[in-house]
């Protein structure tokens, strides 16, 4: 199989200037692709994008670059396990708070869905809103995560996370999958785990 | 623009000498507290310890503990250098948004900062003239000197009603006050109007005709009450806090009355709510319908009834509120409204055919069953009365605005709601509460009139169209996607402005003052449009001049919310380029124009000028500013001291103390002894009424019907209601939502909701492109100056030619949903580039000049597939209505 894809979003996209201390080579690497193409699992398919004016960076030039970020690839499940609707509990990247994720075969088609049905996909358990906990609130006949009880956030599955109604700044991490034969293996996060400020940092080095 | 949106994993934290500002979220009536965070560019961020950051939290926080999402920062600049902003909702907060609660609006508030390397480049940097079609660089003294050379000319030749303003209502006391100090002090033109309407006046004038002020409650109100009866607006989707913060916390059982099923809906469903899904401008039936159960089964408020509602000797003493004394001149409409007595209301609405639960409920859509069983939960029936409140909102008084509003607040009224804690009648609100006049609307000179005496306040629109206007000056709005019958409003811009043969194409100023003067003799009209972005199609393709303005966060400014709650708006970051607020731009054009009282020295000054504009009236800030005057501090500064808290108004001080006003015709309220310009309106403890009671108006239902039945669309030809409303993720016209890559990738299109049993008809799958069109959109041309009593009805307007047909057409992305109801289709409202009220007719409610906004039809077609239908990338087509 090829080498694991660990993918971690460009800094200068979200119309935000980039921020040099953000980049740290020592922990980053650049890789050049879209997101829909890396969300497809295009993963040999590393674009060139050549960008609007807005988004080139001053020092990066005016290609889009998304950070890598080296999580070990961990297995989730086995796609002959998974039933419509059911959802498998797992954490990562860290065993620490607010890194609980579920994985659930939705039965249809979604963005990074893995599986012949491209229909297997995981998520982050905590509203990107307030914390709110979403564990056990997937839905696989509408494609949504939710309603928060905190304050009625949902999400859509099919659509890497993005909120479907509510009040969530960033929408729900997805967990990046690929699969190896049977087995389904989580392989990095996609947006900043709510009460994070770094995915890449882990909570149990902060003693908080 | 094509924007890409890439999520974030990491985000800078402010360093502990990050400075600190509080600010109030620059979007919905809601208000919440905000605090922006800024630190220079290369300065060592903090760390995750809460002393190592100025936030005061650790990372990672839990549940409902501080956080930001990679959303809330950018890059701005501050005194000419980068420096990193985080803009968070006020963790601290006490009042509003209390822990930090936010809106996905408020939330992502630091992208809409101006940012050279974001969506946002294309702010409106410096004054700009159109040579040659294209906008050009000039000066702000030349600009305001063209201004000026073509406004006295106009003013000379074609008097000061051809001199005309179309501004927002809301962005701040600060350009309000300087706004309304030129229109109405200065220049003296009846040509105004506030954004959302074609001319100044109450919104909600059969409330305020009960003696109620329209926000007369407190959030706190909405927490306490038992029940809540909701109209004409989901406030989860549109004034959030409102809602999360106030309403849900409450536990109260919601009623909540909409043609179109949304979150809110769900939760008040799944709570012992109830949903009554009605069709578009059939309220008043409602309203009446269940004051009239209310009645037949004695579940009124007996004794608070004879407490509060004014009697017959009150009103027929000539202590009646109203624009006549008693009920048979009420509003101008001899003999139609106002009631005489609590008793001449019930006989009045106990024989009206169109108050009967049949009626109502063959004409609402909504099973008798459930209009009982709401007249049950907010009387409580034959059990304990519960605290019932009533909130009310642009669904309910931009469909039939009189009748709508009167039968509300009756309905309110038998239930002993408006003047105690948890038993209010209020707006909920839409914009925050901006505006202090500085002088009256100039009435007496308004082209419009009532049946009887009584001048009517301009119908700005048509008063265009009539070719009365020369010179127009816009801020803040795109007037024409606003107002309803959009398109064919646009084509008469179009016509006395590019279309004109008077087109600058020299740079010289004195060739520009000639040619647009020359533009003003042959009929035409000059426009100068203030704003931020060059909007469509005002900034873009009609406006002569273009004035860039700072705006939120670019200069201190200062406004109330949905509950009077006043705060400072600060200033943290520089504004682009040579933009200036809309007062300093006003300022210069008033005093080349040769007026006094303009020369303000900075935002400060006019706050503290409109402080004294204030006094007396609901936003009363007045003894604030006297009470900094007495500690030698500005009137800026002793806001700022309140931070997020704010307070609500009027502002009073008593025995020594400022104090806020948490509610108005408070019952509890005991007031002390008042102190310095203080003023204790009866109305902060009595309805605002001369007797101090509460009024019961009537509402007959001919005076709306026969052009209801005009507009109802006809299912033969094809026809559908096209009704409109704002969702949760985007504010206004979208003019910073589509510059937010995070939302334009939720929000790339327009859409619209579609029920699938009329979806099949066409073929149409959610994610198809598909075209809206209205060939029969209804606008009044004439019958402005009523004589006749009959003159109000549709039937005399069409009798005598003043209505003519026009159409409109607009594209939207289809979403396939049972949220509306087969022969509703719902769509944003106001979208940049699908100006939905198009589709919308402009006849307004002859009582009170106000559109029916909401009643638009129209028929629909399928175009295609839209990019969005199979990508995965943008836009959901999930449904917004999950319940647990």
């Amino acid at each position: 199989m090829s080498e694991p894809t660990k993918h971690i979003p460009a800094e200068e996209a979200a119309g935000c200037a980039v921020d040099p201390a953000a980049t740290d080579p020592a922990t980053l690497e650049n890789a050049l692709l879209s997101r829909r193409q890396f969300l497809f699992g295009a993963s040999a398919s590393m674009v060139l994008l050549t960008l609007p004016a807005w988004m080139r960076s001053p020092r990066l030039g005016n290609q889009m670059y998304a950070q890598i970020a080296e999580f070990p690839r961990q297995r989730i499940a086995g796609l002959g396990d998974l039933t419509v609707g059911e959802s498998v509990t797992f954490t990562y990247p860290w065993d620490q708070r607010q890194s609980t994720n579920e994985l659930i075969k939705l039965g249809q088609r979604a963005a990074g869905g893995v599986g012949p049905d491209e229909d297997v996909v995981a998520f982050n358990t905590f509203c990107t809103h307030q914390g709110g906990p979403l564990a056990g609130t997937f839905k696989a006949d509408v494609g949504v995560a939710g309603p928060c009880p905190l304050h009625w956030t949902t999400f859509d599955l099919t659509r890497h996370g993005m909120v479907v109604s509510g009040h969530a700044t960033l929408g729900l991490p997805q967990i990046t999958l690929e699969t190896d034969s049977d087995d389904i293996f989580a392989t990095g996060v996609i947006g900043l785990i709510f009460g994070y400020y770094d995915n890449r940092i882990d909570p149990a080095g902060l003693g908080g | 623009m094509a924007i890409e949106y890439i999520p974030l994993d990491s985000v800078p934290l402010p360093p502990p000498s990050a400075t600190v500002h509080t600010t109030g979220c620059d979007y919905c009536i809601v208000g919440c507290g905000y605090k922006t965070y800024t630190w220079p560019v290369g300065t060592e961020p903090g760390t995750p310890d809460a002393a190592g950051n100025a936030v005061g939290a650790s990372f990672p926080g839990g549940v409902l503990q501080p956080w930001i999402s990679p959303n809330e920062h950018n890059i701005v600049k501050v005194d000419g250098e980068d420096h990193h902003v985080v803009v968070l909702p006020d963790f601290d907060a006490t009042a509003v948004n209390i822990g930090g609660n936010h809106s996905i609006r408020g939330g992502t508030l630091a992208l809409k900062c101006y940012n050279e390397n974001s969506p946002t480049a294309d702010r409106l940097m410096y004054p700009q003239i159109r040579v040659n079609g294209e906008l050009t660089r000039v000066d702000w003294d030349t600009a305001i000197d063209v201004m000026a050379s073509v406004s006295k000319h106009v003013i000379a030749d074609y008097g000061e009603a051809a001199w005309a303003m179309k501004t927002y209502s809301y962005e701040f006391f600060e350009n309000t006050f300087a706004i309304s100090k030129l229109a109405f002090a200065a220049i003296k033109t009846p040509a105004y109007s506030p954004h959302d309407k074609p001319g100044p006046g109450s919104d909600t004038a059969g409330v305020s005709d009960a003696g109620i002020v329209t926000f007369s409650a407190s959030y706190q109100d909405w927490m306490e009450a038992d029940v809540l009866f909701i109209s004409g607006a989901d406030p989860f989707e549109t004034k959030t806090i409102q809602f999360t913060q106030w309403m849900m916390p409450g536990g109260a059982k919601m009623i909540m009355v909409l043609p179109r099923r949304s979150a809110g809906v769900a939760y008040a469903e799944a709570n012992g709510g109830l949903f009554l899904q009605i069709i578009p401008g059939t309220d008043a039936l409602l309203h009446m319908a269940i004051s009239r159960t209310i009645l037949e089964n004695g579940w009124e408020d007996k004794e608070w009834i004879d407490e509060y509602i004014a009697s017959t000797w009150e009103i027929g003493a000539g202590m009646g509120r109203g624009t006549r004394n008693t009920p048979w001149q009420w509003r101008s409409t001899w003999g139609k409204i106002g009631a005489k007595s609590y008793d001449d209301y019930k006989t009045w609405l106990l024989e009206n055919e169109a108050a009967s639960l049949e009626f109502a409920s063959s004409e609402t859509g909504i099973p008798a069953e459930k209009i009982q069983q709401a007249a049950e939960m907010i009387s409580g029936g034959t059990g304990p009365q519960p605290k019932t409140s009533f909130g009310f909102e642009k669904g309910n008084y931009w469909s039939n605005n009189y009748l709508n509003t009167a039968s509300f607040a009756a309905m309110g009224l038998l239930c002993g709601a408006g003047n105690r804690p948890g038993h209010m009648i209020s707006r909920l609100g839409g914009h925050q509460r901006g505006w202090i006049g500085a002088a009256s609307y100039p009435r007496d000179k308004s082209p419009e009139k009532l049946p009887g005496r009584r001048k009517l306040e301009i119908d700005l629109d048509r008063w265009v169209e009539g070719g009365n206007v020369r010179f127009a000056w816009v801020i803040g709005t795109t007037w024409t996607g606003a107002m309803a019958a959009s398109q064919e409003l646009a084509a008469t811009f179009r016509e006395l402005t590019t279309d004109n043969p008077n087109q600058i194409t020299s740079t010289d100023k004195q060739d520009i003052i000639d040619t647009l003067i020359a533009r003003v003799d042959s009929g035409g009209m000059v426009i100068v449009d203030s704003d931020i972005y060059a909007v469509e199609p005002m900034g873009t393709e009609f406006a002569d001049i273009v004035l860039p303005a700072a705006a939120w966060g670019e200069h201190d400014a200062a406004r109330c919310n949905g509950e009077r709650r006043l705060r400072l708006y600060s200033k943290f970051y520089d504004a682009p380029g040579e933009s200036q607020p809309d007062w300093w731009a006003i300022a210069q054009f008033a005093q080349k124009m040769g007026f006094e009282g303009f020369d303000w020295e900075d935002d400060n000054a006019v706050f503290e000028e409109a402080a004294k504009a204030s006094r007396g009236g609901v936003l009363d800030f007045g003894v604030l500013v006297w009470d900094a005057k007495n500690r030698g501090i500005r009137g800026h500064d002793a806001l700022g001291e309140l931070g997020t808290t704010g307070i609500q108004t009027p502002v009073r001080m008593e025995d020594g103390e400022l104090k806020g006003t948490l509610r108005l015709h408070d019952s509890t309220l005991e007031l002390g002894n008042p102190q310095g310009p203080t003023v204790q309106s009866k109305w902060l403890t009595h309805f605002k009424s001369h007797s101090s009671k509460a009024l019961l108006i009537t509402s007959p239902w001919d005076i709306f019907s026969d052009f209801y039945e005009r507009i109802k669309p006809d299912p033969d030809k094809g026809e559908y209601w096209i009704t409109t409303g704002r969702i949760n993720e985007i504010w206004q016209s979208g003019f910073d939502d589509i510059r937010k890559p995070y939302m334009e990738e939720r929000w790339p299109d327009t859409f619209v909701e579609i029920h699938p049993d009329d979806a099949e008809k066409f073929g149409i799958e959610s994610g198809d492109n598909v075209r809206l069109y209205n060939d029969d959109v209804l606008i009044q041309t004439g019958g402005f100056n009523r004589v006749e009593s009959a003159e109000f009805s549709f039937t005399w307007l069409m009798e005598n030619g003043h209505i003519r047909i026009g159409s409109g057409e607009v594209e939207a992305v289809a979403i396939v949903t049972e949220a509306v109801f087969p022969g509703l289709l719902f769509t944003n409202f106001l979208h940049p580039s699908s100006p939905a009220n198009s589709l919308v007719h402009r006849v307004p409610d002859p009582i009170t000049n106000r559109y029916r906004f909401k009643l638009g039809k129209g028929m629909i077609e399928r175009l295609g597939e839209s990019p969005y239908k199979d990508s995965f990338d943008k836009m959901s087509f999930a449904p917004r209505d999950v319940a647990p």
